[in-house]
């Protein structure tokens, strides 16, 4: 255990105290008195329940000289006040940019840097777009040489489209986890701005081409309608769903493991970190579908990799 | 002691919600420790008359005075709606009024808006503005309601200078520039869609705006609960006074409620 790790244990236990003795109260006799049972609140234990973000980015660019590390450093910072053990990042060029080579380069370099600065809280994903042919499969080896544990796409293509089967293919080459942006947009006005995101169905066809591959629908709760992801993912069994994304709705997380099994549900915040660790602590789930969820689901993926 | 000034009671018709009655709203303050929340109807904002769904919740509250505390909703749209306003603040002695603009079709700035906030300034009031029930992103067909604006926010800030404002699920606020709108000191704002680690939009809302200016909030029944929790607990940089104040002081100060707990 690290030293960051006991103190945050003596603060959260302080907390903890001061929390109880505040709402203490006699059993409830009346309906205006909370009832007493069952435990109320946080599980008291839920800063030390381990934890893997399989979604999460750095947005500056670390690796230029003289780079303000400040965003970073809230990051880590941030996942040890959570308790999360390591963040899964990249840096995807956005916007609706069909970027170059070398501006897709410098975003995995900004990761990397990061990874290499805090490399028991930061692993990578090489961003891609498949429209760099070549230059962007070399690119994944290049990352992946330098300990990323897999691509990220954004909304450049479609995943249906032919020209992301080179990138699947090398992923599945390399035993990598492939992590997609994806919404299913119901709003027009988004929509427009976003014509290529990817919705459960494109991964959905990726998947029943490459059944193989190591699918991940990044940020089932990042925006768009996701009852209607979820009811799409029923059909496709090899896509695994991350928790992440800034729509923090309830039941979103159960409903996920009731129609689609926990196994398939991998934690992750995408920069929503106190409301993401909430939804699967909030969620109604067994101890062992939480802690598969919260990190050994995603573990699995990874010892993939040197199976 | 935590009281919610983030909560809503009724049916949402995009969305089902598992919690929609009263009691349903107060076995899931019960399961997450919440002892107190400020509720509005969701029925007031989407029947024709509002005041038909303030009337439900009025009456659907009441065994759990010490529990709910309803906030009455306005549409100054609709006839008769100064009677219903005098009643609401009168006879059922309302302790916050809310606005949705959006979903009852007129802006803050237009005649109705204008009317509504001169009634509820004079009333003394706070006015609990809600920036979203749900991200449009998901929106349904028939959903065509958009976030309030900051810059609405701002102009009736400032052409109501006496106006006091709950905002409830706001993202996107800068302390300095609500303290430059002369909202400092007239102003709750929950953190629901607020970070306390990384972003740390609370702590620089609090270094602008003080302690005062910030409520617990969580959005329920449509959002999780937890992380709200969460942020209350990662709120250990102020003193045990200063978060008890977020956790539920300046929300009973700010409705006017009694203070003893």
């Amino acid at each position: 255990m690290n030293p960051a790790r006991r103190s945050f244990l003596k603060t959260t236990g302080a907390l903890g105290a001061l929390a109880l003795a505040g709402r203490a109260r006699p059993a409830a006799a009346e309906s205006n008195t909370p009832t007493a049972a069952p435990p109320r609140g946080l599980p008291a234990n839920w800063r030390t329940l381990r934890k893997l973000d399989a979604h999460n980015h750095v947005f500056g660019l670390a690796h230029r000289p003289n780079a303000d590390w400040a965003e970073v450093e809230r990051l880590v910072a941030a996942a040890g006040k959570l308790g999360i053990d390591k963040l899964y990042c990249s840096r995807p060029v956005t916007a609706g940019v069909m970027a170059n080579i070398e501006l897709v380069r410098e975003s995995n370099d900004a990761v990397l840097a990061a990874m290499k600065r805090y490399p028991q809280r930061i692993g990578g994903y090489c961003f891609v777009q498949p429209g760099n042919g070549a230059a962007a499969l070399d690119e994944i080896d290049r990352c992946v040489d330098a300990g990323m544990v897999g691509v990220k796409l954004y909304n450049q293509f479609k995943y249906s489209d032919p020209a992301v089967f080179p990138i699947a293919e090398k992923c599945i080459a390399r035993r990598i986890v492939f992590l997609g942006h994806s919404a299913y947009l119901t709003d027009p006005r988004t929509l427009a701005l976003q014509p290529k995101t990817s919705n459960a169905l494109d991964f959905g066809a990726l998947s029943r081409r490459y059944p193989e591959l190591m699918l991940v629908l990044g940020h089932i709760n990042g925006g768009g309608d996701w009852e209607w992801a979820i009811r799409a993912l029923r059909d496709f069994p090899n896509v695994y769903l991350d928790t992440s994304g800034s729509v923090l709705e309830d039941d979103a997380i159960g409903r996920c493991v009731r129609e689609l099994g926990h196994r398939r549900v991998l934690f992750a915040t995408d920069s929503t970190m106190e409301g993401c660790v909430g939804k699967v602590l909030a969620a109604d789930l067994s101890p062992e579908q939480r802690e598969d969820i919260f990190w050994r689901n995603y573990q699995r993926l990874l010892d993939r990799r040197t199976a | 002691m935590i009281f919610d000034v983030n909560a809503h009671v009724g049916h949402y018709p995009f969305r089902s919600l598992r919690a929609r009655t009263a009691a349903e709203v107060v076995a899931l303050l019960d399961r997450h420790g919440i002892d107190r929340a400020l509720v509005s109807s969701l029925h007031a904002v989407f029947y024709r008359d509002a005041h038909r769904g303030n009337e439900e919740l009025w009456a659907e509250v009441q065994p759990w005075p010490k529990r709910l505390v309803p906030v009455a909703t306005v549409n100054p749209k609709y006839a008769g709606w100064e009677r219903d306003f005098a009643t609401i603040t009168g006879e059922w002695k309302a302790r916050a009024v809310t606005l949705v603009p959006e979903h009852h079709g007129y802006t803050l700035d237009d005649e109705s808006g204008r009317a509504a906030l001169t009634k509820i300034e004079a009333a003394g009031v706070p006015l609990l503005l809600t920036q979203r029930l749900e991200d449009r992103r998901q929106r349904h067909a028939w959903d065509r309601a958009e976030d309030l604006t900051v810059a609405s926010l701002f102009a009736a800030a400032k052409a109501f200078p006496t106006l006091r404002f709950i905002l409830s699920n706001w993202a996107g606020l800068d302390g300095a520039k609500l303290a430059d709108a002369g909202l400092r000191g007239r102003v709750l704002i929950d953190f629901a869609r607020l970070q306390v680690v990384y972003r740390e939009e609370v702590p620089k809302l609090i270094a602008a705006l003080g302690v005062e200016a910030l409520a617990f909030g969580s959005h329920l029944p449509f959002d999780y609960v937890a992380g709200s929790l969460i942020k209350l607990e990662n709120l250990d940089f102020l003193s045990p006074a200063d978060r008890e104040r977020v956790a539920w002081r300046n929300a009973v100060r700010f409705l006017g409620l009694e203070e003893k707990q």
